[in-house]
């Protein structure tokens, strides 16, 4: 393993342990990593499937967890489909952490606005766990969630228990389309961000979803009075080589994987295309 | 402090060379046609040797940053390389293939490994081509910086000048080939350098290429002047080959196979031309359009090295006019940029 300290392109091995189904195309894979290889919520990791390639993901569970790792991955494209088809006691590798995490020690003493869509609730989960580890340290914790219909809701059988979690957690999910099975909210994720109870000059937002989510969600907090700085974003690209070499990843003078993927919104919103 | 200086004959060059292969791979220029090409080097071709000349076909990352490299494992220690023959313009892209590979808080330790077992003879343009524009570029047609000995060709003799601790040595090595040159020999070197000078300048002023100083932010500027981009990517078929015969294009894609041994990886030269460059999960591509790829060429090259490493990556080697089967002509795009001719649509 101490190959990886001098080779950056090389993986140490992970062994599933469980593939939990989300929804139709989408799985959490469960890993245990034969190395040390600690990460902080919002950082990225390569996940390599040997001789074939590899993808980059944030990982979505607790940072405290030392033993396991989670992946939520949707079927997307070569890799993933393949990796979908892991099943427990396969050796998959990992790479990293790359980037930059959240930067928890400025939400602490505030109110934490969460926006996510689709699979982009896999970072989000990973916040959610690493502030729920000191949730007496925030003043609220609000998640606002959009899926394309109920089928798309990843962690159904975890939400309900943040939901319960403690008294300064508010959990709020609404679908782009419903269906006779859903009673809840339909509209997307803009549509149930408000400001009300918000104190939003003690607040911060994170976002986290597919880009044209992004965009729409950080015009909608704009509107609802956050301030640029105030709103993180987890901009995802190509990253590849996760060190800033192979130049895939590339947005304005930054590579989001090593400047980012978490960047606020002040530092990447004068450069052009962002969005796209 | 002023660089040591020597002068060696072509005839004692060679049979430096012949010395240092075999223990070295030694690699030269040769005329092939009406350009030239590195290849390793062979006594029995001696004549066809040029090392003055101009820039060859191949840009120098192709030695320290090979199109396809094994990255399994630990770096390997290969033979040593000597590579002569090195024009300026391949020297400055060797600051950024550097800063990429070796700078940052990782370095790549087979880049590493490969620049610290290369021994650079740069040498002197002895003439120009039209595709030339170093001058324009912050750059000369002869060598001052990244090379451990560089060589100008004077008379019947080289003068070489010392540029690293690597090039002395080889020069204490080899004590007997090497004389101290005349009172003359710079004069000499000088003449011949500001003529060589005065031939890129002469292609630069006839076509009106911009220098850096008027390219300066006009990337940026003109971003939006879609029309612009559309018109200069027109004849672009996404070959890419702008992007490999680049001697600054360090963009690669981490390659994975397998056989009977396991799993390998490489790194494999990449071109941001190429529709996937930038393509992520479920299809979606920030770059969609082949005028967004050709911008982001430029944006790369002429604002974002000057804003993160405080040069343009464009040495004006001209190697990519050449090698563009569309006619795509860096400098004319250049000068379209600082037209002012293009206006944003009134629509936008």
């Amino acid at each position: 393993m101490s190959d990886c300290k001098k080779n950056p392109y090389a993986f140490i091995e992970a062994e599933v342990i469980k593939v939990t189904d989300e929804t139709s195309n989408i799985k959490t894979l469960t890993l245990k990593p034969r190395g040390d290889i600690a990460f902080r919520a919002g950082q990225f990791m390569e996940v390599t499937l040997p001789g074939i390639g590899e993808a980059p993901f944030t990982p979505s569970s607790n940072h405290n967890s030392k033993e396991t790792l989670d992946f939520t991955i949707m079927s997307a494209g070569r890799v993933t489909k393949l990796i979908h088809q892991a099943k427990a006691g396969d050796v998959v590798g990992l790479r990293g952490p790359y980037g930059t995490r959240y930067p928890l020690e400025q939400f602490k003493g505030r109110e934490v606005f969460i926006v996510g869509g689709g699979v982009g609730l896999a970072p989000l989960r990973a916040l959610l766990y690493a502030l729920f580890n000191d949730i007496g340290d925030y003043k609220k914790i609000i998640l606002r969630y959009g899926a394309r219909s109920p089928g798309d809701i990843v962690y159904k059988s975890e939400i309900d228990s943040w939901r319960r979690k403690a008294g300064n957690v508010d959990v709020g999910i609404t679908c782009d389309v419903g269906d006779p099975s859903w009673s809840g909210h339909v509209g997307l994720v803009t549509t149930i961000l408000s400001n009300d109870g918000l104190d939003i000059g003690n607040a911060v937002a994170i976002v986290c979803g597919p880009p044209i989510m992004m965009k729409f969600a950080t015009f909608k907090l704009l509107d609802l009075g956050f301030k640029d700085s105030q709103i993180h974003l987890s901009m995802e690209k190509n990253m590849s080589c996760g060190i800033g070499k192979c130049g895939h990843c590339r947005i304005g003078p930054y590579y989001a994987c090593k400047d980012g993927p978490v960047f606020t919104y002040d530092k990447i919103k004068s450069l052009p295309n962002i969005w796209d | 402090m002023k660089n040591n200086l020597y002068t060696i004959t072509k005839k004692d060059l060679f049979d430096l060379f012949g010395r240092l292969a075999g223990a070295n791979r030694v690699v030269v220029p040769y005329i092939k046609g009406e350009k030239l090409s590195f290849d390793d080097f062979d006594p029995k071709k001696e004549d066809v040797i040029e090392l003055g000349g101009v820039r060859q076909s191949q840009p120098v990352k192709s030695f320290i940053n090979p199109v396809r490299e094994k990255i399994t494992g630990s770096a390997p220690r290969g033979k040593p390389l000597v590579l002569a023959g090195v024009k300026a313009c391949d020297l400055s892209s060797l600051f950024v293939q550097d800063s990429v590979f070796l700078g940052g808080d990782i370095e790549d330790p087979f880049y590493a490994e490969n620049r610290k077992n290369t021994t650079i003879i740069a040498s002197d343009c002895t003439y120009a081509k039209e595709t030339c524009f170093c001058v324009a570029m912050e750059g000369a047609p002869y060598p001052s910086r990244y090379f451990d000995l560089s060589i100008s060709a004077i008379d019947n003799y080289f003068l070489v000048e010392v540029g690293s601790e690597k090039g002395q040595k080889l020069i204490d090595g080899y004590k007997t080939f090497f004389k101290s040159p005349s009172v003359h020999a710079e004069d000499l070197r000088r003449a011949a350098r500001e003529r060589v000078t005065g031939q890129v300048r002469d292609f630069i002023a006839g076509r009106g290429t911009p220098d850096t100083a008027r390219i300066k932010g006009m990337v940026r500027k003109n971003y939006d002047l879609t029309d612009f981009w559309k018109e200069m990517a027109s004849t672009c078929v996404e070959c890419g080959a702008c992007n490999l015969a680049c001697p600054t294009c360090h963009c690669f894609l981490l390659f994975d196979e397998k056989d009977q041994a396991g799993a390998k990886r490489f790194r494999v030269w990449d071109a941001c031309l190429y529709s996937t460059f930038a393509k992520v999960a479920g299809n979606h591509n920030p770059r969609k359009h082949l005028y967004e790829r050709l911008r982001n060429r430029f944006d790369k090259k002429f604002d974002f090295f000057p804003e993160t490493l405080g040069c343009f990556a464009c040495t004006g080697c001209g190697r990519c006019i050449e090698a563009c089967p569309g006619s795509i002509d860096i400098r004319e795009v250049l000068k379209g940029l600082v037209s002012g001719k293009w206006k944003t649509p009134p629509h936008e």
